[in-house]
C-alpha cells in the first residue's frame, strides 16, 4: 500500500516536474497565457520523446546462455574436406573457426589483420616470411601455442614449405623457393587453422570455444574458453546441430527452437532486411560463390566456337530473377566485381545471333552433337537451372540433355571463392574448376590489377568454363541474438562477425523456453 | 589520424529559446574559414586524384589505340556523383586530345572506347575497352583508392547538447580526454595497449593532433572481449588509467620524462576499485576483471549501502544534503540509490552507459543517456532527475555509428563519447557538453 502511494506521488511529482521544466525554459517571470499554452504544447511534445527515448536505449553485451545453431551438413569428422561442396565447406569453416585460429585474418577489403601472429614481414622477393606470435596463448589442452607447435602444424599442412621456429624471438619463418606474394591470404584460409587433434581426432585449438562433446554427424557442443586470448566469448556455450535441411532450420527458428540458421539467399531478396520471422535478422554475404558450367576433359564439345556459342546462348537474367529469385548477379568472369572492380569487361548478355554464327563454323557441326549436362543433385536449385540452360541451348541450335547418368560433357558446378584476396580466390577457383593454375605475374613489380585481369582472362580463354552467376550465402538469427552483424564473407571468422561476439538478450529465460 | 568529420555538432534548439549571442562576428568568419578548410580541402584533393587517374587512363588508351578519331562512351557504375563523372570525362577528353586521340561520333570514328567507372570494395576501378575495326579489342585498367564516406548529421530538440569531435583512429578507443600542459593542449587517447599523447599543432588552423609520445600499458591477464577503460586526470600526477584487472598511473616526478607504471595480478579476485566520479576520494566500485561490468561492491559505500546490483555505469546527482546515484544495472534495470534506499525504476530502459555532466542549466546536473537509432546511428540525450523520476531535458545529438564508450570527463562538466562509425568502422572520440539555452 505504501509502495502504491509512493508511486502515485511520484507520478504527480513527475507531471509537475515536466511542467516546471517547460516553464523554466519559457520565461523567468509569471507566465503569460500564450506562454502557458506553449508550455502545455511543450509538455505534450516531450511526453512521446520521453517514451521513445526510454524505449530505444542501447545496452552493453551480457554474458551467459547457450547459443543454438543448425547447419545443413552432417560431417563425420571435424575437418575441412579439400574438395568440399559449398554447403559442407561453409559449415566446416564456420565450425572450426570457433575452435581454432589462423596466423592472420583478412578483412573484407583484403587487409591482413593479426590473429595468432601479431606481426609479420617478408623480404622483397616474398620468398622469406617471418611471423611473430602472440605471447601467452595456449591450446585448449593447456599446452602453449609455441613457435615449435605452430611450425609443426603448418609443416604438416604444407610439406613444401621450409618452416623454422625460434623460441627466443617467439617467431616462425616460412621459406619457399618460389615467391609467395599471397602468403598472408593463404594463411588466412580456414584450411590453415592451427589445430591439434586428440586421440579421437577432435580438434584442439586456441579459439574462443573448446569442444565439449562431439557426436559425429549430429551434434557438437562447444564451451566458452575462459583463457581465450581475444577475451572470453559472451555466451557460455554453442550447440551446433548438424544434418538439418534448410526447411527444418527455418521451422526451428520460427518455433524458437534455435538461434542461428542457414537460409537460401533468394529468401533474402524476397524480403530484404527481414527473414521469415519479422523479429529475426538476416546476414547476407557478398557474392562468395560462383555458379558455372565446366566442360569435362573428354567432352564432345572440344571446339571453342561451340563452347562460346553456348555461353552466348544462355540468358542469365531470367534465371536470376525467376530461379534464383533475384539473388546474386549474372557473371561472365570468375571473380565478382566487389573483389576486382573490372567485371564489366566480361559482359554476359545473351546473343543468339552471334551464337548462331559461331555454330555455323564449329567442328564437328553442332547439329550432330548431343551434350550431356550434369549437376549436383544435392543442390536444390541446380536441376532447374540446368534445364533452363538446356532450353536456351536448344533455342540456339545446341542439343543439351540434362542427366545424371552417362558420360558428362558439361557440369553445372557451384564453387566457393574463399578469400577476399582476388588472386587467392582465382587460384582456388581454378583448382575447384579443374583448370590450370593462373600464371604468376610476369613482373612482380607490375600493375597488380592488370596482372590479375590477365590471369583471369587466360583462365577464360578457350571457354573451358562458362561463368553464370556470383551468389551470396545467407544466415538468419533470432531476435534474442544480439551483436549479430551481417557477415560480408560468410565464414563467421572475422572478429566483428564471429559467434564469439554475439550475446543473448535474455539468457536466463532460455531454460524455461526450451 | 583521420580527417575530422565535422568540428562540432549540436542538437537543434527548441524554437522558443533565445539564441546565445556570445559568438562575435569575427569568430563567425573564423569559423566559416575553418569549416571551409575542413570540408573543402579533402574534396579538392579528391578531385585532383580523379583528374590524375583520368589522365593516366587516357594515356593508356592512347597507347593502345594510337592517334585517330574514336567514339568515347563513359558509363558510371560506381558511387561517384554526377559532378565527379563529368570532371572525369572532361579530363579524359582533354588528355586524349593532347595524346592525339580525338573524340567523334560513332559513324565518323575508326573505333570505339567504352570507359566504365566501377569500383571494388577497396578502390575505384576504371576500365577502357578499345575496339578498332570489328575484331581487335584491347583493355586498359586504372585504379585509385576510395575515400571513406559519411555525412554529419544533426537532430532536433531542448537544452543544447554539443558534441565536439576530438580524434579518430582505426583502433578501438576506450577513453579520451583533453589536458592543459606546458606547451599547449594535449589529447590523451586510451586503447587496449597504450595511452597516446597528442599535441595540438599550433600552426594548423584546424584542430590537428600530432603524436607526441605513447605510453604502453603492460598487463599479464587477458582483457575481456567488450573491453572498457577509463582515463582520469589527477592533481599530484598527470593521470590514472583503469582497465579490468589493471591499474596504471603516471610518474609524478617533476621534470622527469613521463612514464606509465601498471600493476595487475594473475589473481582474478585482485582488483583496484574504479572511481565512479572524477574526484579521487569519492565512491569507488570494483570492476569484474574478466567481464564488462562492475560487480556491485562499493568502496566506500553510498551512505549505508555498500552493495548494489552488478552494473555497467553510474551517475552521481548531487543534492543539497546528499547525492543521488543512478546505476544502470546489468539486468537492464535502473536503480536510484540515495544512501538509505535502493529504488528500482521499472519501465525505465536506459541501456548500459550513463554519464553525469555538470552544467549551469536546470538542476545543475544532467545524465547523458545513449539511445539507439535506425541504421546503427546512436544518439545522446540529456535527462534530469529533479525528484525521483527522470525527465527528458534535451533532444538527441546523433552520431554516425554506435556509442561504445561514455565516461564523465575529469572536470565533470563534459563527457567523453566514443563512437564506432558505421561506414568506416573507425572509432571517433567526442567531447560532449551542455549549453544552457536561456
Amino acid at each position: 500500500m505504501r509502495h502504491i502511494a509512493y508511486r502515485f506521488l511520484a507520478a504527480i511529482r513527475s507531471a509537475r516536474v515536466g511542467t516546471t521544466a517547460c516553464v523554466g525554459t519559457a520565461a523567468l517571470g509569471r507566465p503569460s497565457r500564450a506562454q502557458l499554452g506553449s508550455c502545455l504544447l511543450c509538455a505534450v511534445a516531450i511526453t512521446p520523446l520521453i517514451l521513445s527515448a526510454l524505449a530505444t536505449a542501447e545496452t552493453r553485451p551480457r554474458y551467459g546462455g547457450t547459443l543454438c545453431v543448425m547447419l545443413q551438413s552432417a560431417p563425420e569428422t571435424l575437418e575441412l574436406p579439400p574438395n568440399a561442396a559449398p554447403a559442407d565447406y561453409w559449415d566446416a569453416a564456420r565450425t572450426l573457426a570457433l575452435v581454432g585460429d589462423t596466423l592472420v585474418k583478412l578483412d573484407v577489403q583484403d587487409h591482413p589483420q593479426p590473429a595468432l601472429a601479431v606481426a609479420w614481414q617478408s623480404d622483397p622477393s616474398a620468398r622469406h616470411w617471418q611471423f611473430t606470435l602472440r605471447r601467452g596463448v595456449k591450446f585448449h589442452d593447456g599446452s602453449p601455442a609455441s613457435p615449435a607447435s605452430v611450425a609443426q602444424i603448418l609443416g604438416a599442412l604444407h610439406p613444401g614449405w621450409n618452416i623454422r621456429a625460434s623460441a627466443e624471438s617467439l617467431s616462425i619463418s616460412i621459406d619457399s623457393e618460389t615467391p609467395m606474394p599471397a602468403l598472408l591470404a593463404e594463411l588466412a584460409l580456414p584450411r590453415n587453422l592451427l589445430l591439434k587433434r586428440n586421440a579421437n581426432g577432435v580438434p584442439i585449438g586456441t579459439g574462443s570455444f573448446l569442444v565439449a562433446e562431439w557426436q559425429p554427424g549430429k551434434l557438437l557442443k562447444l564451451a566458452a574458453s575462459e583463457e581465450s586470448w581475444a577475451g572470453r566469448p559472451f555466451v557460455d556455450a554453442v550447440e551446433i546441430e548438424f544434418g538439418k535441411s534448410l526447411h527444418d532450420q527455418a521451422i526451428a527458428l520460427e518455433l524458437d527452437k534455435t538461434d542461428v540458421i542457414e537460409t537460401a539467399p533468394q529468401a533474402v531478396s524476397e524480403s530484404p532486411g527481414h527473414g521469415a520471422s519479422s523479429s529475426s535478422s538476416l546476414s547476407v554475404s557478398l557474392p562468395v560463390e560462383l555458379l558455372a558450367l565446366v566442360f569435362s576433359a573428354n567432352s564432345k564439345a572440344q571446339d571453342p566456337r561451340l563452347r562460346e556459342a553456348l555461353a552466348l546462348a544462355i540468358d542469365r537474367k531470367p534465371i536470376q530473377s525467376v530461379l534464383l529469385k533475384g539473388a546474386g548477379e549474372p557473371a561472365a568472369g570468375i571473380l565478382p566485381n566487389w573483389m576486382t572492380g573490372y567485371s564489366a569487361i566480361f559482359s554476359a548478355p545473351a546473343n543468339p545471333q552471334r551464337a548462331g554464327a559461331l555454330l555455323a563454323d564449329s567442328r564437328p557441326p553442332a547439329l550432330k552433337l548431343s551434350l550431356n549436362l550434369s549437376y549436383d543433385p544435392r543442390d536444390p536449385q541446380a536441376k532447374l537451372i540446368a534445364e533452363r540452360i538446356a532450353l536456351n541451348a536448344r533455342e540456339a541450335g545446341i542439343t543439351v540433355q540434362v542427366s545424371l547418368s552417362g558420360a558428362e560433357d558439361i557440369r553445372l558446378v557451384r564453387i566457393v571463392l574463399p578469400s577476399p584476396d582476388p588472386a587467392t580466390s582465382l587460384s582456388e577457383a581454378a583448382r575447384q574448376l579443374g583448370l590450370s593454375q593462373p600464371a604468376p605475374p610476369a613482373t612482380p613489380a607490375g600493375n597488380p590489377l592488370e596482372d590479375l585481369y590477365q590471369a583471369e582472362r587466360s583462365l577464360l580463354n578457350g571457354y573451358a568454363v562458362i561463368p553464370l552467376f556470383h551468389l551470396p550465402v545467407a544466415c538468419e538469427a533470432s531476435a534474442r541474438v544480439r551483436n549479430w552483424a551481417p557477415d560480408p564473407l560468410g565464414d563467421w571468422s572475422m572478429s566483428r562477425f564471429s559467434l564469439s561476439d554475439v550475446w543473448l538478450a535474455d539468457p536466463r529465460s532460455e531454460t524455461g523456453s526450451r | 589520424m583521420s580527417r575530422p568529420p565535422s568540428a562540432t555538432r549540436y542538437n537543434l534548439r527548441i524554437p522558443h529559446m533565445r539564441a546565445r549571442t556570445s559568438i562575435s562576428l569575427r569568430a563567425g568568419w573564423l569559423t566559416s574559414f575553418i569549416l571551409a578548410v575542413v570540408f573543402l580541402a579533402p574534396s579538392l584533393l579528391f578531385a585532383s586524384s580523379l583528374g590524375d587517374t583520368a589522365r593516366q587512363l587516357a594515356h593508356k588508351i592512347a597507347t593502345d589505340a594510337g592517334p585517330g578519331a574514336f567514339a568515347l562512351e563513359v558509363t558510371n557504375r560506381s558511387s561517384l556523383d554526377d559532378k565527379s563523372v563529368r570532371e572525369v570525362r572532361s579530363a579524359l577528353e582533354t588528355e586524349l586530345q593532347v595524346e592525339g586521340v580525338h573524340t567523334s561520333k560513332a559513324e565518323q570514328a575508326m573505333g570505339t572506347v567504352e570507359v566504365v567507372l566501377s569500383e571494388s570494395l577497396r578502390e575505384y576501378v576504371w576500365t577502357a575497352s578499345i575496339v578498332i575495326g570489328s575484331d581487335e579489342r584491347k583493355i586498359a585498367l586504372v585504379s585509385l583508392p576510395r575515400p571513406p564516406t559519411g555525412a554529419p548529421f544533426a537532430a532536433a530538440m531542448p537544452i543544447v547538447l554539443k558534441a565536439t569531435f576530438l580524434f579518430a583512429q582505426e583502433q578501438p578507443i576506450l577513453d579520451a580526454t583533453l589536458v592543459e600542459m606546458p606547451g599547449g593542449s594535449r589529447l590523451l587517447v586510451l586503447n587496449d595497449a597504450m595511452v597516446a599523447l597528442f599535441r595540438q599543432q599550433a600552426s594548423s588552423p584546424t584542430p590537428r593532433w600530432e603524436l607526441e609520445t605513447t605510453l604502453p600499458i603492460s598487463h599479464s591477464r587477458t582483457f575481456p572481449r567488450d573491453l572498457r577503460g577509463r582515463l582520469l586526470l589527477r592533481r599530484d600526477h598527470l593521470f590514472d588509467v583503469y582497465l579490468p584487472g589493471t591499474f596504471c598511473r603516471t610518474s609524478s616526478i617533476a621534470g622527469a620524462p613521463l612514464t606509465l607504471t601498471c600493476n595487475d595480478s594473475n589473481d582474478p579476485t585482485y582488483n583496484d576499485p574504479w572511481p565512479l566520479t572524477p574526484e579521487d576520494n569519492g565512491v569507488r566500485a570494483f570492476f569484474a576483471s574478466s567481464r564488462n561490468f562492475f560487480t556491485g561492491a562499493l568502496s566506500p559505500g553510498i551512505g549505508k549501502i555498500s552493495t548494489v546490483p552488478s552494473f555497467y555505469s553510474a551517475a552521481a546527482l548531487p543534492r543539497a544534503n546528499y547525492t543521488l546515484w543512478a546505476f544502470a544495472a546489468v539486468d537492464g534495470s535502473l536503480h536510484l540509490v540515495d544512501g538509505v534506499t535502493d529504488q528500482l525504476l521499472r519501465g525505465v530502459k536506459w541501456g548500459s552507459d550513463l554519464a553525469a555532466i555538470r552544467s549551469s542549466c536546470g538542476t545543475g546536473t544532467q545524465i547523458l543517456v545513449p539511445e539507439s537509432g535506425d541504421s546503427e546511428r546512436d544518439g545522446l540525450r540529456a535527462f534530469e532527475v529533479p525528484d525521483r523520476d527522470p525527465v527528458v531535458a534535451s533532444s538527441a545529438v546523433e552520431f554516425d555509428g554506435r556509442i561504445v564508450a561514455l565516461w564523465q570527463d575529469s572536470g565533470g562538466a563534459s563527457a567523453a563519447a566514443v563512437v564506432r562509425r558505421k561506414d568506416t568502422g573507425w572509432y571517433e572520440a567526442y567531447r560532449v557538453s551542455i549549453s544552457c539555452s536561456n
